[in-house]
């Protein structure tokens, strides 16, 4: 036996069934056999165990379904198509249509999206379905108007292009103000910390070098049967960051393992329930099946950053994380997971209890999956406007001891609305045109008794798109643009903005 | 203990709670309050033995405030929730944590009503009572 990947030392696949169908053989879930190396060592563990049952029960954005649709009488070749409301990809042949999991109802909102409909599928409701086509010679119908089942369709085959993260980020926020995430409700001021992943019972993590995962591999998934198709969209596997894409029948999944879900503010998605068995095929996989909730690390990220690159706040594990107090910034601050343990912890027993009752084989994959992928960002090559391309550079400005009836005078001869108050070069403080109109009735005299000093400001470098949102977030209109050290360079307001609308 | 203070056209202008507050010694911690000219409600926290509260609750009655006491917040719907834990973190106040098989538990003692974690249940498994 050679020591390539996949290299089948302790046992083969044959092997396993065999003692699978003779009822001889011994399963494990990651939780019980991480105990179990701990009791009895790395080495008898790897012998005497066949297979470790893993799973995750989280938010997988990336996941929907292929539906046919079924021919009606007369025929439509559907252009556009809606399940409850919700637009399904039609750009496909005449009845086939894909569901994805974060689209989101036309008339209800992002409280009802693709992962509900699917869930409701699931359910065996009853689901209303509109379609539209132009009309063909062969395809004479226009539109239809009526309800369908699962039952009622040909196939409904869930297709998911990115599930199972091996393991993922943590977030907290560092900003003044609560944020909505598709990590969940961000207290301010490192107020929380949540989390996703499996931890110990992740399936990505219990294979760590894709010794036994690929294309084929038989997996629980949404409470059936399904199949990894490959390596999922994003796989980044030497960062622990793998994926897997998966596909099975939706018609023999359970709504308890397929759960439509919304983040506000954010949006739906569809919460996933995956189980991978990890044949015990070499020492490797043994010693990658055994890694506890102390090994696995993850990166506490600063979502208050809306970029891609999101400071790193802390480092912990996942043991840290379980504990529910993560020390940041200073103080204690909670943490808690985005998806079930408790969950997870049912998918891998259920997953076992189907291999134990001899209902469920193992295969040997295709083709192994790919143990380096490289990731790439995407560079925005079309230019795009920044703060400095549409600020106004030659900034009217007043001292915090000005006179108000002057300052006044001020902003009425150069009809503008905000007044930066700056000191020495730095900016202390602003006032609007409305300050100033309730300063005048309140007879108050210097600028300095009614200036707002905890002032909204922006960077030159600063994408458009992010000051627009954060001047609609503090429901203020204009901006003043300062250096690294305050000093004032110039100011953004939504005029400035409109004018961009009319280039 | 809780309660939910409804006032009417004639004491909605008085200082009820302020009278109340040095009268009996006790913090009186307003949780909310809508109040106009003509009636209002607010929801109170009143930190106090059981024997201080009755007579805290009678001098509300004088006052022609009607009192409710209220035992429960919000309420969580068992087969919704997934007990992922996403309302735990986001709680201001620690009333709802994880048990060892990480099922949710929500304490009413400590609930103040923000109402955070209906909103942060990606199942919308939690509701106002």
């Amino acid at each position: 036996m050679s020591d390539e990947r996949g290299a089948e030392k302790l046992r083969s696949y044959e092997e396993i069934n065999g003692k699978i169908t003779s009822g001889d053989a011994t399963i494990l879930t990651a939780d019980e056999f991480v105990d179990y190396v701990q009791r009895k060592g790395l080495k008898a563990a790897a012998k005497e165990v066949d297979v470790v049952t893993t799973g995750t029960f989280g938010a997988m954005c990336s996941s929907g379904a292929f539906l046919n649709l079924g021919h009606s009488e007369p025929p439509i070749k559907m252009i556009k198509c809606w399940l409850n409301d919700v637009p399904a990809y039609k750009g496909l042949a005449a009845v086939d249509a894909y569901l994805g999991a974060t689209a989101f109802s036309e008339t209800r909102g992002i409280e009802y999206g693709g992962g509900h409909v699917l869930e409701d599928l699931v359910s065996r409701k009853d689901v209303e379905l509109r379609r539209e086509g132009y009309g063909t010679d062969c395809y004479p119908r226009k539109s239809i108007e009526t309800t369908v089942n699962i039952d009622e369709l040909n196939q409904a085959i869930l297709l998911n292009p990115r599930n199972a993260y091996e393991h993922y980020n943590a977030a907290t926020n560092s900003t003044e103000s609560i944020i909505h995430t598709y990590m969940g409700t961000l207290l301010p001021r490192y107020g929380n910390v949540t989390y996703s992943g499996a931890g110990q019972l992740s399936p990505l993590y219990k294979d760590l070098d894709y010794e036994t995962l690929g294309i084929g591999t038989r997996i629980f998934l949404g409470g059936g049967v399904g199949y990894v198709v490959g390596e999922g969209t994003q796989h980044s596997p030497q960062n622990q960051f793998g994926t897997l894409m998966v596909r099975g029948d939706l018609r023999k999944m359970t709504p308890r393992f397929l759960r439509g879900a919304t983040f506000h503010k954010y949006g739906p998605t569809l919460y996933v329930g995956l189980g991978v068995p990890i044949p015990i095929i070499n020492e490797k996989v043994a010693a990658s099946a055994a890694l506890t909730d102390e090994n696995i690390y993850t990166d506490i990220l600063d979502y208050g950053v809306p970029s891609r690159n999101r400071p790193i706040i802390k480092r912990v594990s996942y043991a840290d994380l379980k504990e529910g107090e993560i020390e940041l910034d200073g103080k204690s601050t909670r943490a808690s997971p985005l998806s079930s343990f408790k969950y997870a912890k049912e998918i891998a027993e259920t997953l076992k209890a189907w291999i134990v009752r001899g209902d469920f084989l193992l295969n040997r994959p295709a083709e192994l999956l790919p143990t380096y992928r490289e990731l790439r960002l995407l560079e925005v090559k079309k230019p795009e406007p920044r703060v400095k391309d549409i600020m106004t550079k030659n900034v009217v400005t007043a001292k915090p001891s000005d006179n108000i009836k002057d300052v006044a005078k001020m902003l009425v001869a150069h009809a503008i609305d905000h007044l930066p108050i700056v000191e020495e070069g730095k900016l202390k403080g602003i006032v609007t045109s409305w300050d100033l109109a309730r300063a005048l009735a309140e007879d108050k005299v210097r600028l300095n008794e009614i200036m707002t000093t905890k002032v909204v400001t922006a960077l030159e470098t600063e994408s458009v798109d992010i000051v627009a949102r954060r001047l609609d977030r503090h429901n203020i209109s204009g901006a003043p643009v300062v250096d690294s050290e305050n000093r004032i360079l110039g100011i953004v307001t939504i005029r400035d903005l409109a004018s961009l609308l009319r280039r | 203990m809780k309660l939910k203070l409804s006032y009417n056209y004639e004491n909605s202008g008085k200082p009820i709670i302020s009278e109340i507050i040095l009268k009996m010694k006790t913090p009186i911690n307003i949780l909310e309050a809508k109040l106009n000219q003509d009636s209002g409600e607010m929801i109170v926290d009143i930190p106090a033995s059981d024997r201080q509260l009755a007579s805290i609750i009678d001098l509300f009655g004088e006052a022609g405030v009607t009192v409710k006491e209220l035992t429960q917040f919000i309420e969580i719907d068992r087969t919704s929730c997934t007990s992922c834990g996403a309302c735990v973190s986001s709680c201001p106040v620690q009333a709802i944590n994880q048990m060892p098989d990480w099922e949710v538990e929500y304490d009413d003692k400590k609930c103040i009503r923000c109402r955070i974690c209906i909103t942060a249940c990606p199942f919308a498994a939690i509701d106002l009572t």
